[in-house]
């Protein structure tokens, strides 16, 4: 086990180095670059902005530009400067991340923990009056924009006289030291962000639990397990559910990037202090190196979450082994 | 009247003993400014449309960033809010000499906000060494350059400096206007000039995001104390503030400026409808529903001011005198094809449909509350819609109409494509009310509603036949020459004026054209007020008479603000007013 962890992360190397250039070419066939917004700028001469141009290393041709980016990243770990923000890329996402995994760790867990419990009630209540019910809602969930949601929910709880709408805080709690009161403001704030980004998600787990579980629960290991008189609970948890549950194991392994780039329009509907809005800011203005630091981020998560999903299959199924 | 200010003075001057970091000789800010005397205290909340990039004013180009400064640093002159005029700002008063090519400048004796004296040093080093430095990304150093040479800055004494100017500049005091002045002690260690080893570029990383707010020093009437990224910036009252209102109260009057960041629109209304953000500019299509919630009784108020700012830029309409199809370049460099075009154009109903009311005919392009510069003559130029009119002139120039198509002198229908910005919705609706007045009189139209960067990127390369496109109204129109004089680089509807190396072409002129270059000549190195308004009135009528491009409409100013606010408000000229400083809370 521990050999195969090992191959693979030293596959990782060579993975990042081609989706690294793929992301810059991408970046690179967009037409503009950083300083073509200026252009459009009367106080702002044709001849000032190439200067720019020049001192930003934008009129360097496209491999160089690369090359010297990831020389900065082996040499001295430094992933490039904002154009917008004149600042260390790292420091600027490093800067977003608590509030980012936090609320995206949040609406994982949420998703999950509403999601499993329903799938296996679904599964072992087929056809009930509840699991068409919850079907229903499912459905729902996989069919309206996260974004959309967010702000039906935002109108009716401001209908309703609600008064904390968008972000994660009350103006007066941005800032403020933790305390019994904060923590309470933020759960008056984070509920809709939650439900709104957490629900399409949720509603495909359902379904993809329910339909797992009723497949394993036609099988003849589990008729046998209840011929033997095992209790019906025992039957469920500890037959079927963890053999129904594998192929969720591999999705959680591909949630890990949503951590940091989740939903972006969501988030800017929401007001979230996220990654998320930020990443579109740097899109729009093409600050190349921000943009490439954090697409390689998202990508590492998605290696490293693949991994780990592969790892904790072998954990929960012993008849998986990778030597 | 001088008696009244020299009362007010006097008055501030006894209110000295008030606050004990009031400098010697206050600004009384402009009594248009104030509908009552406010009091002390409560807390100011508003909305950013997004994070700012940074706290230096030279370092970057963007809005935001823009907007939390302002609070803090401020220039030697400055417009008044309420007139637009240019008042003393940091310095006091200044003097030209007879040449038209000295300024001298008294400078005001104030402190920074961390106790520095202010002096001519800050004022020397911030022209010379980041306004005027091209490696500061926001430089104004065309700005400052003059018939090809710089501005000169000296030293005089602490409290005197001296700008030499190659030329007499008509302009330079509304430049200067938007120079602010920089704490020479805080930032001259990121100065590659002054500091061998420096890389040139550094001064652009001054004052990030990051810096520890307690270097971010200014003169403005506030400081900034707080930033939480992404969320809010807090800032508080400078305690050396040099504003005064005219009872002689140190300004401002809130203790807390809170800017909350809120990118999406909608959720700014939201918040504001809460009662969380205390004012908004709302966009015409959310004006409606606000003043329904207003007349419903809800506690704010929502105004509808005569439009003095240079945004909403209004939209016009362009032909290109470049395009590649030889006969309709012929047709677009017809004067009397773009006079019947402008016929064309039914800008009260526009006003109506497309701005729900909350617009007025523009200038062309300077606006008719600019006392400064608006000619009034251009109002009985401008061309009211009139389709007969048009039909008439196109039929004069031979652009006749067969079987409902009004064909070109080759015979071959006449078909226009008209670019315009989808996701802006004024000029997105607006191309489509031409184009179905296009149709009318039997022009075939196509539109081409693209995304505003496209329509960008297409104007910048003349890559166009007709378009809607926008530009501010700057209140000087020196500081538009690059826009509106032949020759220059966003003088998009022409580029054939301009050569490769940005030079102009006079021998690509047309007569007109000619003239109006040779206007913004002699308006940018002439002195005298009157004069220069001469030069740029005859530069308004020539383009009300000739059109080369066709302005349609001027969207109003509004501001939604709650009720706790007090000192904003409708002058009586219909002006909104309503500074930071000037704002009290209830």
């Amino acid at each position: 086990m521990f050999r195969y962890i090992v191959r693979r992360c030293l596959m990782m190397i060579p993975m990042m180095v081609i989706i690294s250039i793929l992301c810059f070419v991408v970046i690179k066939l967009q037409p503009g670059d950083f300083t073509t917004q200026f252009l459009h700028d009367p106080r702002m001469s044709p001849e000032m902005v190439a200067q720019i141009r020049t001192r930003l290393g934008l009129d360097q041709p496209a491999h160089i530009q690369y090359l010297t980016w990831v020389k900065g990243i082996i040499t001295e770990g430094d992933f490039g400067y904002s154009f917008a923000y004149k600042r260390p890329v790292h420091e600027l996402i490093w800067e977003r991340m608590a509030w980012t995994v936090g609320v995206a760790g949040i609406t994982i867990i949420f998703t999950w923990v509403v999601a499993i419990p329903i799938g296996i009630y679904s599964a072992t209540h087929k056809y009930s009056f509840m699991d068409y019910f919850l079907t229903f809602i499912g459905f729902i969930g996989v069919s309206i924009p996260s974004f959309f949601l967010a702000l039906v929910l935002m109108y009716v709880y401001l209908s309703l006289g609600g008064t904390a709408v968008g972000g994660l805080f009350s103006q007066q709690y941005i800032g403020a030291p933790w305390s019994l009161a904060k923590f309470v403001d933020l759960l008056r704030h984070l509920w809709i962000p939650v439900i709104a980004i957490g629900l399409g998600g949720t509603a495909s787990l359902i379904r993809l639990m329910r339909a797992n579980l009723l497949d394993v629960l036609g099988t003849q290991y589990v008729m046998t397990a209840r011929a033997k008189g095992l209790p019906e609970r025992t039957v469920i948890y500890k037959h079927a559910v963890r053999n129904a549950i594998n192929p969720l194991i591999s999705i959680f392994g591909m949630q890990l990037p949503s951590l940091i780039s989740g939903t972006i329009i969501a988030s800017i509907v929401l007001n979230l202090p996220t990654m998320g809005p930020f990443f579109y800011d740097a899109l729009l203005n093409s600050d190349q190196y921000l943009v490439m630091t954090f697409l390689m981020l998202s990508a590492f998560l998605m290696l490293i979450g693949n991994l780990l999903a592969d790892i904790m299959l072998a954990w929960s199924d012993p008849r998986i082994r990778y030597e | 009247m001088k008696r009244s200010v020299l009362a007010v003075l006097l008055v501030a001057l006894l209110a000295m003993n008030v606050s004990a970091a009031l400098p010697p000789n206050p600004l009384v800010v402009d009594p248009a400014l104030f509908q009552e005397i406010g009091t002390k205290g409560g807390e100011l909340v508003l909305g950013l449309g997004s994070s700012p990039r940074s706290f230096n004013f030279y370092g970057v180009v963007d809005g935001p960033s823009y907007t939390v400064i302002y609070n803090f640093l401020d220039p030697l002159v400055m417009e008044n809010p309420a007139t637009g005029e240019i008042i003393p700002g940091l310095a006091e008063s200044w003097t030209i000499d007879e040449t038209g090519t000295v300024v001298t400048f008294t400078l005001r004796d104030v402190k920074w906000s961390d106790g520095t004296p202010f002096t001519a040093d800050d004022v020397v080093f911030t022209l010379e060494h980041v306004v005027m430095n091209p490696n500061a990304e926001g430089n104004s150093l065309d700005r400052f350059t003059l018939g090809g040479r710089p501005v000169k800055w000296n030293k005089i004494d602490d409290r005197t400096v001296e700008a030499i100017l190659p030329v007499p500049y008509g302009a330079f005091t509304r430049v200067l206007s938007h120079a602010l002045i920089l704490p020479k002690h805080k930032f001259e260690s990121y100065s590659a000039a002054l500091n061998p080893g420096v890389e040139p570029g550094t001064i652009n990383k001054a004052w990030t995001l990051d810096t520890p707010l307690k270097d971010v020093v200014g003169t403005g009437t506030f400081v900034v104390t707080e930033y939480i990224v992404d969320q809010k910036i807090v800032l508080e009252p400078n305690p050396y503030s040099w504003k005064v209102d005219p009872e002689g109260n140190q300004l401002p009057y809130v203790d807390r400026l809170v800017y909350l960041i809120v990118q999406d629109p909608e959720v700014m209304m939201a918040k504001f409808r809460a009662g969380e953000v205390h004012r908004i500019t709302p966009t015409g299509q959310q004006y409606p529903a606000l003043k329904q919630d207003e007349l419903a009784g809800r506690p704010y108020r929502v105004l509808a001011g005569s439009p003095v700012d240079p945004t909403p830029s209004p939209p016009h309409l362009a032909f290109n005198w470049d395009v590649a199809d030889p006969e309709l370049r012929e047709l677009f460099r017809n004067d009397t094809f773009r006079q019947a075009m402008e016929y064309t154009v039914d800008r009260y109903r526009i006003i109506e449909d497309v701005y729900n009311t909350l617009a007025i005919i523009p200038g062309v392009p300077v606006l008719p509350a600019n006392t400064a510069f608006y000619n009034p003559e251009i109002e009985k130029i401008m061309r009211p819609y009139d389709p007969e009119q048009a039909k008439k002139m196109l039929d004069s120039i031979g652009i006749v109409e067969k079987n409902g198509v009004r064909v070109l002198p080759s015979g071959r229908p006449l078909e226009i494509t008209l670019t315009a910005a989808a996701n802006m919705q004024a000029n997105n609706d607006i191309a489509v009310i031409l184009k179905s007045e296009w149709e009318e009189l039997g022009i075939k139209t196509h539109l081409q509603l693209i995304s505003s960067t496209l329509v960008g990127e297409k104007r910048q390369a003349g890559e166009f036949e007709a378009i809607i496109e926008a530009f501010g109204n700057q209140p000087d129109p020196q500081l538009r020459k690059a826009i509106w004089q032949p020759g220059n680089p966003l003088y998009y509807w022409h580029r054939s004026t301009m050569d490769k190396n940005q030079k102009a072409v006079i021998g690509n002129m047309v007569g007109w054209e000619l003239r109006v270059f040779e206007l913004f000549e002699l308006a940018e190195v002439e002195m005298d007020p009157v004069k220069r308004k001469a030069l740029y009135d005859e530069w308004q009528a020539i383009y009300a008479e000739k059109v080369p491009v066709i302005f349609i409409a001027k969207g109003m100013a509004l501001t939604a603000v709650n009720d706790k606010v007090g000192n904003v408000f409708t002058k009586d000229n219909g002006q909104i007013v309503g500074t930071n400083y000037t704002i009290y809370m209830k």
